[in-house]
């Protein structure tokens, strides 16, 4: 399990230098420099001030230079400065990070919370009202996507009933719309697996034994049916929580959270390159984290998959 | 090309045999499973009228999608008070006096060509290169792996973000408005998710008895793929494409939503969306109406999406 660790996270280094260098390619196949006239229509530069913004943060190098300069730097979490903040990527995203990592946990935790008594309420009772409840809502959650909802919830409890604010991170009523839009997918999603798995957890023959042996209907629910659905459960979290990550990049769009998410939305508008690259390997290192924890905790909860090989 | 010979009176009794019990074909029991579903029927006749709707739009639209007449700006819908509302624009108007009625139904347009290019690029590319590098192994398969893994890695919205947001002031990006830098795009981050859902299905079909059946008699590997292994890894591919095409206008609607997809003024629900942002407070009309239409024309392709995969294969039936 270690080495299988060790390997995967070595793994990581060419991946994210290929990330770093499309990305890097890309921000620079865009024509012009951020501080051409053209991207600030209203005050125009002087041609001279361009040329030495340019060659300040080293734009007028050729971009393999650049690259190598930037891969050596980042190696050394220096990751530059924002052209357009003039400040460390590093502080920026320093400042950003905790109100996407609150958004984000918050939404998880509220997408388990009620996600997994639902699932396993509608497979308990299988074609019920309530069975049917949960797979539309299910289904509508899923295929919605979350700025279209944001859109309806924004309307009808900030715009029409006045009940809750729909700008900002200022204050805990601040947080209700944004953690309970992010956290629909996932928590659709979630209801989804649990039922399922559920149903077929049920279905088990071990299950019969337990129930022929005597056990009551909870401790046959609680200890033998949950136990073992819970598996394909724990594995999907991961996809769950990648989902969250990026969702969270609409979600702080949509209602203004001065996170990281919106601070990628706003680099890529503004062509501030430092920062693009800076968030857009964060988000891939979290993803590939994320991926990566998913796989180990698999070899936990399931004893039956082991890594070496 | 080989052929069995039979003697006239097995081909008679192999008719015969034929003719007694029907031929149902997987397809056949498909559609029969499919006809049943009464979701995947509704969604089946909303994804219909949308066609529908998307060709005719210029014989259905009442006004001109993009013509700007300021002195009508911002008319309720004919549900409104009759004092904001305006006979001429049916579904209302937006700040700068465009007909909705008419900017939606020439969306649709957008939205069908989004829906349908990339993921027939898609289709095209992932077969393909799933087939060969399932079939034949070797260095295409290499490949194909070295590069899903680090197109795996790149978050695939983020990456969608920073391709429109980089390119679309090129000209390729200008190209139908945004529309072929879009449609490029999304094939681009999608194509190898088919490819590795082609491979798999291939690399364990080619162990089954046909298919060395198939090259016990010397079929080449050519023929092989096209007649024998490419009708049997169709059905999870069609399951996939009919997920791939509501994926692919989401895609191009929350790009657009945040300013960097299909370029004003050609209209569609995520820029319209976009535009109507700005007063969304005080009218929400011109916002709320294309998030609706979204909200239906993704339904129903789910609905398609969900009703073929249980139709195509009962066993993975949640």
């Amino acid at each position: 399990m270690l080495k299988y660790t060790i390997r995967r996270l070595l793994l990581l280094i060419p991946t994210l230098f290929f990330v770093a260098l499309i990305v890097f390619s890309l921000a620079h196949a865009a024509p012009g420099s951020p501080f051409d006239a053209k991207s600030n229509e209203n005050k125009p530069l002087p041609q001279a001030t361009i040329e030495r913004l340019n060659h300040l943060y080293g734009i007028d190098k050729p971009v393999w230079e650049q690259f190598a300069l930037y891969l050596s730097n980042a190696i050394r979490f220096d990751f530059g400065s924002s052209f357009v903040r003039d400040r460390p990527v590093i502080e920026i995203i320093g400042q950003g990070f905790p109100y996407s990592a609150q958004l984000g946990v918050q939404a998880l935790l509220v997408a388990l919370m009620f996600s997994l008594p639902l699932g396993v309420i509608s497979a308990l009772r299988q074609n019920s009202i309530v069975d049917y409840a949960s797979l539309l809502f299910a289904t509508v959650g899923t295929t919605i996507p979350s700025f279209v909802i944001g859109i309806f919830a924004i309307y009808i409890f900030g715009v029409t009933l006045h009940l809750l604010p729909f700008v900002g991170w200022s204050t805990p009523s601040h947080w209700i719309l944004p953690t309970a839009i992010l956290s629909l997918g996932a928590m659709a999603f979630l209801t989804r697996i649990t039922r399922a798995s559920m149903l077929e957890a049920i279905r088990q023959d071990y299950v019969r034994t337990a129930r022929s042996k005597g056990l009551g209907e909870q401790v046959v629910i609680v200890a033998h049916v949950m136990k073992n659905a819970m598996i394909p459960v724990v594995t999907i979290v991961g996809p769950a929580t990648a989902g969250l990550i990026t969702g969270s990049i609409i979600i702080e769009g949509l209602f203004s959270i001065p996170g990281i998410g919106r601070l990628f939305l706003t680099s890529i508008i503004q062509r501030d390159y430092p920062l693009i690259m800076g968030t857009y390997m964060l988000y891939a290192v979290l993803i590939a984290v994320a991926n990566l924890v998913v796989d180990l905790t698999y070899g936990i909860v399931d004893p039956r998959i082991r890594f070496d090989r | 090309m080989a052929t069995i010979t039979t003697s006239p009176g097995q081909t008679r009794a192999l008719e015969l045999n034929i003719l007694a019990r029907k031929q149902r074909s997987l397809w056949r029991d498909a559609w029969f499973r499919l006809r049943r579903n009464k979701a995947a029927m509704v969604g089946l006749g909303v994804v219909a009228v949308f066609v529908v709707i998307a060709i005719l739009a210029p014989f259905l639209a009442p006004r001109d999608p993009i013509q700007q007449t300021t002195a009508n700006a911002l008319a309720d819908p004919f549900w409104g008070s009759p004092q904001y509302t305006n006979p001429e624009y049916p579904l209302g108007s937006d700040q700068l006096g465009r007909d909705i009625l008419s900017r939606l139904i020439w969306s649709t347009r957008v939205s069908l060509w989004v829906g349908f290019i990339p993921v027939s690029l898609i289709f095209l590319i992932g077969v393909s290169v799933g087939m060969l590098a399932g079939y034949n192994g070797g260095w295409v398969d290499n490949l194909l792996m070295r590069i899903t893994d680090v197109i795996y890695a790149f978050p695939d919205l983020l990456f969608l973000f920073i391709i429109m947001a980089m390119l679309r002031n090129t000209a390729a990006g200008n190209l139908g408005g945004g529309l072929v830098l879009m449609f490029v795009a999304i094939a681009l981050v999608n194509w190898v998710g088919m490819a590795r859902l082609v491979r798999g299905q291939v690399l364990s079909l080619k162990e089954r008895e046909f298919i060395e059946a198939a090259r016990a008699i010397g079929a080449k590997p050519r023929r092989i793929m096209v007649r024998h292994l490419f009708p049997n890894v169709l059905a999870p591919v069609i399951v996939s494409v009919a997920f791939g095409i509501p994926s692919a206008m989401l895609a191009e609607a929350t790009l657009s939503f945040f300013g960097i997809g299909i370029k004003p003024p050609t209209p569609t629900w995520g820029v319209m969306i976009n535009e109507g942002f700005v007063v969304f407070s005080t009218t929400p009309w011109p916002v709320l109406l294309p998030a609706l239409c979204i909200s239906i024309v993704m339904l129903a392709f789910t609905f398609v999406g969900d009703g073929l995969r249980d139709a195509l294969d009962p066993r993975m039936k949640t």
